[in-house]
């Protein structure tokens, strides 16, 4: 090894001393590039970026042969009328108002409830004090509470508002589907074409994905309609003495979307987080859908978000292979973890449809629980496991959707929580380190990796207390995380603001 | 966007071959001789090391107050290992000897 003096410093001496140099430029430059990682758009995972990449855990090697969901005892299918929450409060509100003396205890006949309703509650009678208490305590407090707080949120409730207006101005089915699924858009007589061949079914799935991705899905995969998913009355279109006990023949195939809620504003949940951004957009793109499949001759109908639903989406996006069902009782997807909103368009176009995937998540659920210990309202099972918990027919999580609602009508901002969405270790953006995350996990049959990532999520990340994000003087409305830039509403708006942060 | 760019990455490619050859030298300056899994000990400290940086960056980026906290694990994990890597790096093959006293 021979020196070579220079002025001063030798060779030797300057490469070490620019091997120093260099060591602390990459540490700069990687804290850089992580935080573009980190903030960039391209992290979004969703329609944001260039669609049909939006898509992009490989699912090939954790799909198995289906059915994910097995009924475990007799299944009954869901209820327009007393399962669904919207439908159940609204009918117990109506009966309320009529009677505001009842309290709980007082026989449920003295409120004239419809007889489905009474034999729900008796069977459910949780839902029933929930049910009470959103109307009785809850929303007159809500009130209350936004004559004081509702400036503070003006911009978070403008930004979705912005999105409510357009999803609602989305076409709904006006008749039932035999007739309605066979119209073209929008019209009440013209009658689609006839149906144009695909050279396969593989193929036609490939083109539908393509355009599904195109009009704004950020995924989407197909499987079979299950008659035992579709809710037992209530059909949008259709009469009282509609006979909802057939599938219609052409409701054949599910072609499940999902669009993620923006990641900048979920993690300002609960108070400043909307779901109307992906209701909208997924809703948009379920109706473009509907819209290019017509043109090619086949009925077509969506189950949207705006525009209501015949079915229940969760175990149709499991079944096609979008992801696996987790606590929260959602389907909790590879790329969006449960920051997914989903759409379901039904037509019996050939297509092939897809596998349902294990990636693990249905286990990490059993021991993570962050969205049951930050849940406001306690409506997420802290069970270890769902064994046991038989709902309709299937063993799933239970959740006491009376419960949910009650906290939603208690937040500030655009009406609901999301919390558990916010969460989820398994809502991350698209960048490097997350990527990481979701391709070392399903990968490692040890479960260091799942220990490993659950240990840190725990202890170096903030989750305030559940109790924290009620109103005061119980809570402060917290928000998981800051709102955005963008809505804080004292920096735009000349009216007085009070911040329930600040003690009122 | 300079940082997500293939220039940027190229320049990151450089820089870490220069680290490397800093390396070297210092280590032959030490007396250390560098055998293949000393190599490999220095790679897996050089990638926790820039990965606490990298991984900072990116958490911070998603407004994440677990961006210091993490850092500072990355770096309490590269010091333990620093120290036991560097004890290591000393010991030579027995044909070898070591230049420092």
């Amino acid at each position: 090894m021979s020196e070579q003096p220079t002025q001063g410093v030798s060779r030797r001496s300057f490469l070490k001393l620019a091997g120093l140099v260099g060591l602390a430029a990459q540490a700069g430059g990687l804290v850089a590039a992580g935080n573009n990682a980190g903030k960039s758009s391209e992290s979004y995972t969703g329609w944001e970026s260039f669609n049909p990449g939006t898509q992009f855990f490989n699912r090939k090697p954790f799909e198995f042969e289906g059915p994910a969901h097995s009924p475990v005892s007799a299944v009954r299918r869901p209820s327009h009328l007393t399962d669904y929450v919207f439908g159940r409060v609204g009918t117990f509100q109506k009966f309320y108002e009529k009677h505001p003396e009842w309290k709980l205890g007082d026989p449920l006949e003295d409120l004239e409830l419809p007889p489905y309703l009474i034999e729900f509650y008796s069977k459910f009678p949780e839902r029933l004090e929930w049910d009470f208490k959103t109307f009785s305590e809850t929303i007159p407090n809500n009130m209350k509470d936004r004559k004081i707080y509702e400036n503070y949120y003006k911009l978070a409730d403008a930004y979705s508002e912005g999105f409510t207006a357009h999803g609602r101005s989305l076409p709904r089915p006006q008749a039932p589907p035999e007739i309605s699924d066979f119209l073209k858009p929008l019209s009440e007589d013209k009658q689609i074409g006839d149906p144009v061949p695909f050279k396969s079914p593989d193929l036609a799935a490939e083109f539908i994905k393509e355009m599904a991705h195109r009009y704004g899905a950020t995924l989407v995969r197909i499987t079979k309609t299950n008659p035992n998913w579709l809710y037992s009355e209530g059909w949008r279109g259709c009469p009282p003495d509609y006979d909802f006990s057939k599938m219609p023949e052409h409701w054949t195939y599910a072609i499940v979307m999902a669009v993620p809620m923006e990641w900048d504003v979920i993690i300002g949940s609960p108070q400043f987080s909307t779901s109307y951004d992906a209701y909208d957009r997924v809703s948009t793109a379920a109706t473009r859908l509907v819209g290019c499949i017509k043109y090619l001759g086949y009925p077509a109908r969506a189950q949207t978000p705006m525009t209501g639903y015949d079915m229940i989406v969760p175990p149709h996006a499991v079944e096609a292979g979008l992801g696996e069902q987790g606590r929260t009782g959602f389907c909790i997807t590879a790329e969006l973890g449960g920051n997914a909103r989903m759409a379901i368009v039904n037509t019996n176009l050939p297509l092939t449809i897809d596998k349902p995937i294990d990636i693990g998540i249905a286990d990490f659920c059993k021991s993570c629980k962050l969205c049951a210990e930050s849940c406001p309202s306690g409506a997420i099972s802290m069970a270890d496991s769902p064994d046991g918990m038989v709902i309709r027919g299937y063993e799933h999580w239970y959740i006491n959707n009376g419960a949910c609602y009650n906290y939603w009508r208690e937040t500030m901002g655009p009406m609901g929580c999301r919390m558990c969405v916010a969460t989820c270790p398994y809502s991350r953006k698209d960048n490097w380190l997350h990527d990481m995350a979701r391709k070392l996990d399903p990968r490692d049959p040890t479960g260091v990796v799942r220990g490993s990532l659950l240990w840190t999520q725990k202890n170096f990340f903030d989750y305030p207390k559940a109790e924290e994000y009620h109103r005061p003087p119980v809570g402060h409305f917290a928000s998981y995380r800051p709102e955005p830039p963008y809505m804080v509403a004292d920096k735009y708006l000349d009216i007085p603001i009070t911040n329930p942060n600040e003690g009122g | 966007m300079f940082f997500d760019g293939n220039i940027f990455w190229f320049l990151m490619g450089i820089i870490f071959i220069l680290v490397a050859a800093g390396f070297k030298v210092f280590a032959e300056d030490k007396g250390w001789v560098l055998t293949w899994w000393k190599w490999l000990l220095a790679f897996i400290w050089y990638v926790i090391f820039t990965m606490s940086f990298y991984t900072y960056g990116t958490l911070h980026g998603e407004r994440e107050t677990a961006d210091i906290r993490l850092f500072l694990l990355g770096m309490v994990i590269s010091l333990i290992l620093g120290v036991g890597f560097w004890r290591l790096m000393a010991v030579n093959p027995k044909n070898e000897t070591t230049k420092e006293g």
